[in-house]
């Protein structure tokens, strides 16, 4: 008896718990294993688009191409730039903007502040409004993160119509939201004795965020901005399929003419985006802790 | 004998307590301390030195009595003039407290915060001016380290970093030097000449200069002045030639019955650790985590196929 309770340990419990959970979502769900193969007609496109992966396009597929058009290739390299340069938009937006919440999401510029002065206005402030500000900010930015850029872009299609701002925007809203969450908890995990030393010395609190707390976040923050930047090159050829001219606004139109070469070479395009991006951000976080 | 600068006495404290909820670091303190003054504060872990020294800048508020430094009371002092009294006053922190990614100059740059703009502070660590860098690079060869000024402080060995923590604290052009046992984390032929290198440094320069030290034959021979601290109550204030041998073995005899009455609370054993802040936190918090942790390991334990 004792020994069969003492297996079920507090381990083994949560692990038959997440089983059970499992379970009872497949049940709910009504999975079943054989939805997972495809018919006769999903077999067909699922082999065609297997071999054409092989074998991307490199000309347009369409017999009718338009005098004026400009070459497959041109083209592809036209929505690769559209899709850097949105990317890069709403990444060095959303990172600016995540550094400011951030600041005020942290902790680190009211709490545990050794003694101000003897001002009894500085105290009430640090003890009622500044927490006020902190939590206000952390709700802002979990609103601004817990709404997927696409639903943003939908909003903004209806609202405004997607222009090319409004796509910047719809993705820099989530991504703001997250930056500023990961921004603010790096900068709350930083050792604090270099800022209670700077306070010590006279500094400002401002002063002691920007010289002790933010330079020894500065790795772990970049790594992070630059990892949302390569996140960002995927969201913004996703918001293409709202009509923007990113690498998702042609992957959808030649999806949907069934010219799945094209289909894999616009994918591949976006596979070197993301590799590029890789090897550059993966140099610069070396470096920064070389 | 070195005349003192003005009239006020560099620091003068007087009835100073400072209590916690659970115990006292400091109790009943009178010290006057004259400019240009080498004072050496001695005693056990926990008797009340880091406390007194943060005392002395304002960055610990005593609870009962009064503090004067300069001549100014510290609790009647605005947020603007606590920053520049302050700035007047260097301090060596025991675990240095440096910016480790930034370089040296940066971090030497980041003692003169309190006397500048925010804008100025920010220009001054971007875009560093040929005469601050020449300034830094005077100070930095005082320490011993000029050729460091453009290395990354993390690529420095302790006993270097230590000497930038010293250049941070110069490069605030104080009045007075308050040093927390800078000693304790280098090896002891390092510890005798950072010793020597602040007390000269203050002697030449005629700074006032408090330091607690843990090394009594440090202290004995580089300090003028000794004050032995115990639980917070200052045991002896003399010139060091007049204090005996056996006032300093009382001064770090083991209490028996302090021992026993605080180890079950402690459960380290380590019972005179009501000290500053830092010491005191780590008897208190180590048996909370045990008490929170125990409980979710243990299962984990006990788990495993018998």
């Amino acid at each position: 008896m004792t020994r069969s309770l003492r297996w079920l340990g507090s381990r083994r419990l949560v692990l038959l718990a997440i089983a059970l959970a499992g379970a009872w979502a497949a049940i709910y769900l009504q999975l079943a294993p054989a939805d997972a193969l495809p018919g006769e007609g999903g077999l067909r496109l699922l082999g065609k688009l297997i071999a054409a992966a092989f074998t991307p396009a490199v000309t347009y597929e369409a017999p009718d191409v338009p005098d004026g058009a400009a070459p497959f290739l041109v083209t592809v390299a036209k929505a690769m730039w559209t899709t850097l340069v949105f990317a890069a938009a709403a990444a060095s937006l959303s990172t600016v903007l995540g550094l400011f919440l951030g600041f005020f999401a942290s902790t680190a510029w009211w709490a545990d502040d050794p003694i101000g002065g003897s001002s009894a206005v500085r105290r009430v402030l640090r003890s009622t409004v500044a927490p006020i500000i902190y939590s206000v900010t952390r709700l802002l930015i979990a609103l601004m993160r817990s709404v997927h850029e696409l639903m943003w872009a939908v909003l903004f299609l209806a609202a405004i119509g997607l222009t090319p701002l409004a796509a910047v925007i719809a993705i820099a809203i989530p991504y703001t939201g997250t930056l500023a969450k990961v921004f603010s908890e790096v900068i709350d995990e930083v050792p604090r004795d270099a800022a209670l030393a700077l306070r010590g010395s006279g500094a400002s609190p401002v002063q002691v965020y920007l010289f002790a707390l933010l330079p020894r976040a500065a790795p772990d923050v970049i790594a992070y901005a630059l990892y949302r930047f390569e996140c960002a090159l995927r969201s913004s050829a996703i918001v293409g399929f709202f009509g923007i001219t990113t690498l998702g606004y042609y992957i959808k139109q030649s999806f949907e003419n069934a010219q799945y070469h094209e289909v894999w070479t616009y994918l591949y395009g976006l596979l070197i985006l993301v590799v590029v991006l890789d090897a550059w951000s993966g140099a610069i976080r070396r470096r920064l802790v070389r | 004998m070195i005349q003192p600068l003005n009239h006020h006495p560099a620091f003068e404290l007087r009835d100073v307590a400072v209590r916690y909820p659970r115990a006292a670091a400091l109790d009943g303190v009178s010290v006057t301390i004259n400019p240009g003054e080498r004072v050496g504060f001695v005693g056990p872990s926990g008797a009340g030195k880091t406390t007194l020294l943060r005392i002395l800048n304002g960055t610990v508020r005593a609870t009962a009595g009064s503090v004067r430094a300069d001549g100014d009371l510290i609790h009647t002092l605005s947020p603007a003039q606590l920053r520049a009294l302050r700035g007047r006053i260097g301090f060596v922190h025991q675990d240095l407290s440096l910016v480790p990614n930034l370089r040296v100059i940066q971090n030497v740059l980041t003692g003169r915060l309190g006397s500048r703009s925010l804008l100025g502070s920010v220009k001054s660590m971007l875009f560093t001016s040929r005469g601050e860098a020449i300034d830094i690079h005077a100070i930095l060869d005082r320490v011993g380290i000029a050729e460091k000024l453009y290395e990354r402080t993390d690529r420095l060995s302790g006993g270097q970093q230590q000497r930038v923590a010293i250049a941070r604290a110069l490069y605030q052009r104080p009045v007075a030097l308050l040093a927390d046992e800078p000693v304790s984390s280098v090896d002891p032929a390092r510890a005798k000449d950072t010793v020597a290198l602040l007390t000269d440094i203050a002697q030449s320069e005629r700074l006032t200069l408090c330091m607690s030290l843990h090394n009594l034959e440090l202290a004995r021979a580089h300090f003028p002045r000794l004050i032995g601290l115990r639980r917070g109550r200052i045991v002896f204030d003399r010139p060091t030639g007049d204090i005996k041998d056996d006032e300093f073995k009382e001064l770090y005899r083991l209490d028996k019955s302090e021992l026993l009455a605080d180890a079950p609370v402690n459960g380290n054993g380590n019972g005179h650790g009501h000290g500053h802040s830092a010491d005191a936190d780590a008897p208190v918090i180590a048996p909370m985590v045990a008490r929170v942790i125990a409980p979710i390991a243990a299962p984990l334990d006990a788990g495993g196929p018998a």
